[in-house]
């Protein structure tokens, strides 16, 4: 008897992890580890494996469309994450203040984007944006702003913009919501010490607020930096990637290369990379949030 | 400094009423600026909500149709009689709902185990818990896909619940909870004589409701509106999640926007009913989520 209390005892925690480790091993690791070894070979997905060394490697840093990608993520963080980052700091900044009314009511507003399916989301955009007789530009013309419908999802430069447009009608809410967090936890009294010495509101915003916002704007910055690179359901419904690739991400590479073109051992190492640079933002994201303990 | 005491004391003896209003002047640009970026970040949803009931030929027109003159309810009818919606969305609910329950009761098991025992090897397998964070699914996705056939989960809706429930964020936002209970009380349960598996159903997981509340809301909203993996892996229209089968209506030579429109607010309905009754949970644990995750 006694033995049997000891043994569940001991073997309680194990079981208790096993579900974890058995469902990690076989649907993350095996795969991960797999991936790395399809991206030395040459592999239509049916037939046989051909290894052909690091020939997928020297392709994929030879391959415009792949720089192409990463080069979409440092222009489509230009576009929004500034704009959202200042737009988020302004709401939250006036969301937290004590005289501001129906606090609830706005933040559910701003935040609900968020949460609906991107899917849907993407879809609306599609037909707001529709170059013939979309809202937004039946609505330009029809204020005189534009003598020419632009071509929102058609050419290059628009069909970023678009993009960035729609992560930022996604994202700044919840980011205004991070924020908040942050002002709520600056003690008041560092404000009301500020007033005895006659600063005024905008110097306490600049001397107390913001320095205080420091970790966690840079916090925000990192999570769209990853935001930014994971880009997949956006950029495939509204432009599939297009046009001219101007809107392609790493990922819409990796399933274009895998279950459209069938290069599985090319997506494998495409794959790789992005894995590297992801561990690469996890690793600044960590070491961001060391300092904030 | 008491000087400007004094000076600010004296201006707001001179004038109450100037500053009264410049207050309330304050206070009303505020609401107003506030009022219309709402309606701005709903503005979208409320064109989605518009254009499901429209006909396919009023959707793109300038100037715009704000509101169709006869509703086409048709439009809901026909996803639900010839295009499987009805087996969609019991699909939807399924795997959201299956994911949440089991995702979040192994979460907590493993949180558990990792915050009350102790045992061997047990810093390293949290290190490894954690560690698996930095595999992006995307990563994974092509040897998975051949894992899934041998194992018989394509166009199955395991296949969708399993990989993720392997969680790591949620069992180190488990742990931090399960820290908090007092070993007392395990204690005097184990005294009682409960056994192991018992004391965690009977007596840990009724205080740990709140997380549970928290945690599963995120996981089912992430479920539910969890897109690519789904894509590739479902094939056949009535086995399809929602997210998929809104995306599959876009095909042929004429997209049907009304009838995606309409699948896009069938798939935005349980989520607003979440915004409306879950709120808080859902702004706590994505708190939680981005802060210590």
């Amino acid at each position: 008897m006694f033995n049997y209390w000891r043994l569940q005892y001991k073997a309680a925690p194990y079981l208790y992890i096993a579900p974890f480790f058995i469902l990690f091993a076989v649907f993350m690791l095996y795969p991960f580890v797999y991936s790395i070894y399809l991206s030395f070979v040459e592999w239509n997905g049916g037939g046989e494996k051909i290894f052909i060394g690091l020939d997928n490697y020297t392709r994929l840093f030879s391959d415009k469309v792949f720089w192409q990608s990463l080069w979409n993520g440092v222009i489509i963080f230009f576009l929004y994450v500034p704009l959202m980052l200042v737009m988020s700091l302004f709401l939250a900044i006036l969301l937290n203040k004590e005289w501001m009314k129906a606090k609830g009511i706005f933040r559910t507003a701003f935040f609900t984007p968020n949460i609906m399916a991107v899917v849907a989301i993407s879809f609306v955009f599609v037909i707001l944006l529709n170059t013939q007789d979309g809202f937004f530009n039946a609505i330009l013309l029809n204020l005189g702003l534009i003598k020419e419908p632009i071509g929102w999802l058609d050419t290059p430069f628009w069909a970023r913009v678009s993009v960035a447009l729609m992560v930022l009608y996604r994202w700044v809410g919840y980011n205004m919501i991070l924020i908040l967090a942050g002002l709520q936890n600056i003690p008041k009294e560092l404000y009301d010490a500020a007033k005895v010495d006659g600063a005024n509101s905008f110097q306490s915003l600049w001397y107390i607020t913001l320095p205080l916002l420091k970790k966690i704007m840079a916090f925000c910055t990192i999570l769209s930096t990853v935001g930014t690179y994971s880009l997949f359901t956006e950029p495939f419904i509204l432009t599939g990637g297009g046009p001219l690739n101007s809107t392609i991400t790493p990922v819409l590479l990796i399933y274009r290369e895998s279950f459209q073109n069938l290069n599985f051992g090319y997506a494998s190492s495409i794959a790789v990379m992005f894995f590297v640079l992801m561990m690469i933002f996890t690793l600044l994201q960590l070491s961001v949030f060391k300092e904030k303990e | 400094m008491i000087e400007t005491k004094v000076e600010r004391k004296l201006t707001e003896v001179k004038s109450p009423v100037n500053i009264k209003m410049k207050h309330s002047i304050k206070v009303w640009t505020t609401l107003t600026l506030f009022s219309l970026i709402a309606i701005v970040m709903m503005f979208p949803l409320f064109w989605m909500f518009s254009s499901s009931l429209k006909e396919r030929s009023q959707i793109f027109l300038n100037p715009p149709m704000w509101i169709p003159e006869t509703l086409q309810w048709a439009n809901f009818t026909e996803l639900f009689t010839n295009r499987f919606f009805d087996k969609v969305l019991l699909n939807s609910f399924f795997v959201s709902g299956v994911y949440t329950i089991g995702g979040v009761f192994f979460c907590a098991l493993a949180g558990f185990a990792f915050a009350k025992y102790n045992f061997k090897f047990k810093n390293i397998l949290f290190l490894i818990v954690l560690s698996s964070m930095m595999i992006p699914h995307e990563a994974t996705m092509i040897p998975l896909f051949e894992v899934y056939r041998s194992l018989g989960l394509i166009d199955n809706l395991w296949g969708v619940i399993l990989p993720g429930l392997a969680n790591a964020f949620g069992i180190f936002f488990m742990r931090q909870y399960c820290s908090s209970i007092p070993q007392d009380l395990l204690e005097s349960a184990r005294i009682d004589g409960c056994s192991e598996f018992r004391l965690f159903y009977k007596v840990i997981l009724p205080n740990l409701k709140p997380a549970l509340g928290t945690l599963g809301i995120i996981f089912f909203v992430n479920q539910w509106n969890n897109f690519l993996w789904p894509m590739i892996i479902l094939r056949s229209p009535e086995n399809q999640t929602i997210a998929v089968a809104v995306r599959a209506l876009q095909s042929g030579v004429r997209t049907p926007y009304e009838l995606i429109m309409a699948g896009s607010v069938i798939s935005i309905l349980p989520l607003l009913f979440i915004i409306f009754f879950f709120q808080k949970w859902l702004i706590a644990g994505l708190l939680e989520g981005s802060i210590k995750g």
